[in-house]
């Protein structure tokens, strides 16, 4: 009950004109940047971010903003994997395999409205998810002191890789080296410029959302012009996506089994709407692939997979709100937006900014009513977005990116660092290195060592203290056993190979 | 042996990385220090990257030839932007780098010529005029 009126306070929030027409412009964004291919949901809110702050919005509405832009990147992706063939971003990848059959079939309007209705199961029952278990999360996160916080934190880096990273030792170093990244500049506690060159511009280290938009954005053109093959292979025109009730009706199971498995692999750290999505294929291809038609165009294959990513993407928020602590590069970025407008996400954030946290709750609601809208009847003008030529789009996100980077510190040395981070995260992408970890490391490195330093102090210098409660042992005990599970996976695909 | 190289250089990093923390001067009364953390990470850091360099992945596909030089000369493009925005003004170096990427992406040269002029007057009225983000303006007219 009382979170039943933490969620009509939450609405009071959403509700004001401001919030929801940001609500609204949120949510047509991330399904455009959802739906073209190569520009993912991280890339959608990081290049987004900048204008949050040129907007001068106040942080309820920012991050209002950017979780919708993030809810519609999800919705958007399928659009392209069905026309196309080529998801709009990673989690809509299986969406592909019977999305584009059943649109070679003619069924494209069918395919789109199913996935539609089963972004819209997935992404709600999530957000039910979210208001349901982020509060009691937040009740045992109470008791962390600076000891457990930091044992989460290596919980964090430790799995963040999951079960699907490639290598482990790749992820890991990573995380290595994005912690390394964050404790450039000078250290807030004794004011010493560590690893600064004496270069001014780094005294305040690298700017999150700089890296970021480096990372993900300016790599992107990078790795694109390597294949460049000018404009996309036309797609089938399609006005309006529509479904018959009895068709719907079928891949009702699909919808719920997915969404249950996404939003697991949402609240997990490391896993993401990209296992979310592949693992609700996968169950769903056992339990209903009776007659062996998945991958031909069968509406529950296309079903799961959405209402799976879709799921997820919501779970994700629940460490990310609760915890401060994100299990996906988008709710990585979505932190970075909280750490620039000073919000310290939490349990302390539920406790002392109720209108942050429950007007974001209760705008993804609303997110949903407006996306399943948009992506019913209005799906034709985002797939005329589709035949948008490359040469045109990608130099306008790029000059995007650097507007939005200069417009942070009005400074051209971000906007080279910027192109640093992208050279960087272009061959980091070469070599299979993924750029998650480093992005949380830079992310988080600041209060890592925070609590590492505060845990330490607390003892008098001794480290004993690390391992003292029982909460810290037990968060160590499950780093260990799921990296365990990594290496003994990572290991039997070496194997296979 | 790209793996090989990028753990080597990464080992080093962490070597100096590690190293270079023994000189940060330690806070009075701070039992921990600025230099604990770095120590701390520059261990894993080395060890995972020593670990490339015994067990490597298979080298990735290099870009080579044609693609290459669009990569050199795209990443050309985004470094001069920084150096020419201010003083050459927004409008002006935005829509110069349009129409090289544009042209690089294989646009034709009159339409990224023409995309170029309307992209870049649309982000200057979008961000300056109507967000009100002071971009710099064409310098005669500052």
């Amino acid at each position: 009950m009382e979170i039943l009126s933490f969620l009509a306070h939450g609405l009071t929030v959403a509700l004001t004109p401001t919030n929801l027409g940001l609500a609204v412009f949120g949510c047509v964004a991330g399904t455009i940047v959802g739906a073209l291919p190569g520009l993912g949901p991280v890339n959608g809110v990081a290049i987004l971010i900048p204008l949050a702050f040129t907007l001068g919005l106040d942080p309820a509405s920012a991050l209002i903003l950017l979780a919708c832009v993030y809810y519609g990147t999800m919705y958007g992706g399928r659009i392209s994997s069905i026309m196309l063939n080529i998801p709009g971003d990673e989690p809509a990848m299986m969406t592909c395999l019977d999305g584009y059959p059943m649109a070679r079939k003619g069924k494209a309007a069918e395919a789109l409205a199913i996935s539609a209705v089963a972004s819209f199961v997935g992404a709600t029952l999530s957000t039910i998810g979210l208001t349901l278990f982020a509060p009691l999360l937040v009740k045992v996160a109470i008791h962390f002191g600076p000891a457990e916080y930091f044992a989460l934190y290596v919980l964090a880096f430790a799995t963040i890789g999951g079960v699907t990273g490639a290598n482990p030792a790749k992820t890991l170093m990573a995380a290595a080296f994005g912690l390394a990244l964050g404790t450039v500049g000078l250290d807030p506690v004794s004011g010493t410029a560590r690893y600064t060159f004496g270069i001014f511009h780094l005294f305040d280290g690298f700017h999150p959302i700089v890296a970021i938009v480096g990372l993900f954005a300016i790599s992107e053109i990078l790795v694109y012009l390597e294949h460049a093959h000018g404009t996309h292979p036309g797609a089938v025109a399609v006005h309006r996506a529509y479904a018959r009730l009895s068709d719907l009706a079928k891949a009702g199971g699909a919808m719920v089994r997915g969404s249950l498995i996404g939003f697991v692999s949402g609240v997990l750290p490391g896993a993401g709407a990209s296992l979310g999505s592949f693992l609700a294929y996968a169950m769903e291809k056992r339990v209903s692939d009776k007659q062996g038609s998945f991958g031909h165009g069968d509406p529950r294959g296309v079903a799961a997979p959405e209402a799976g990513n879709n799921a997820a993407a919501g779970g994700a928020l629940i460490p990310m709100l609760s915890l401060g602590v994100p299990g996906s590069g988008t709710t990585a970025v979505l932190l970075a937006l909280l750490i620039s407008l000073n919000i310290t996400p939490g349990p302390l954030l539920f406790q002392k900014q109720p209108d942050v946290v429950w007007g974001l709750i209760a705008s993804l609601y609303i997110a949903n009513v407006v996306l399943l809208l948009l992506n019913v009847p209005l799906v034709g003008l985002f797939t005329r977005l589709l035949t948008l030529p490359m040469w045109l789009l990608l130099p306008t996100v790029v000059m995007v990116s650097f507007v939005g980077v200069y417009s942070i510190n009005h400074s051209t040395f971000d906007l080279l660092v910027m192109v640093g981070f992208g050279v960087l995260g272009y061959l980091l992408r070469k070599l299979d290195i993924p750029l998650v970890p480093i992005v949380l490391g830079l992310l988080l490195g600041a209060e890592m060592e925070n609590n590492y330093r505060r845990a330490l102090s607390i003892s008098g210098g001794d480290a004993s203290i690390l391992f003292d409660s029982t909460i810290a042992v037990s968060l160590y005990a499950a780093t260990a056993a799921l990296l365990a599970i990594a290496v003994v996976s990572a290991i039997r695909r070496h194997r296979r190979r | 042996m790209s793996d090989r190289l990028t753990g080597l250089l990464i080992a080093a990093l962490a070597i100096w990385y590690g190293w270079t923390a023994n000189n940060f001067e330690e806070g009075f009364g701070d039992p921990v220090g600025p230099s604990a953390f770095p120590k701390l990470l520059a261990v894993p850091m080395g060890l995972f990257a020593l670990y490339l360099v015994i067990r490597p992945d298979a080298d990735p596909d290099w870009p080579r030839g044609n693609p290459l030089i669009r990569q050199g000369v795209m990443l050309a493009a985004l470094v001069v932007y920084p150096l020419i925005l201010e003083p050459l003004g927004f409008p002006l170096a935005t829509a110069l780098a349009i129409f090289i990427m544009a042209v690089l992406l294989r646009g034709t040269r009159r339409a990224a010529g023409v995309a170029a002029v309307a992209i870049s007057l649309g982000l200057f009225v979008t961000f300056d005029q109507i967000l009100g983000l002071h971009l710099p303006m064409l310098p005669s007219l500052q």
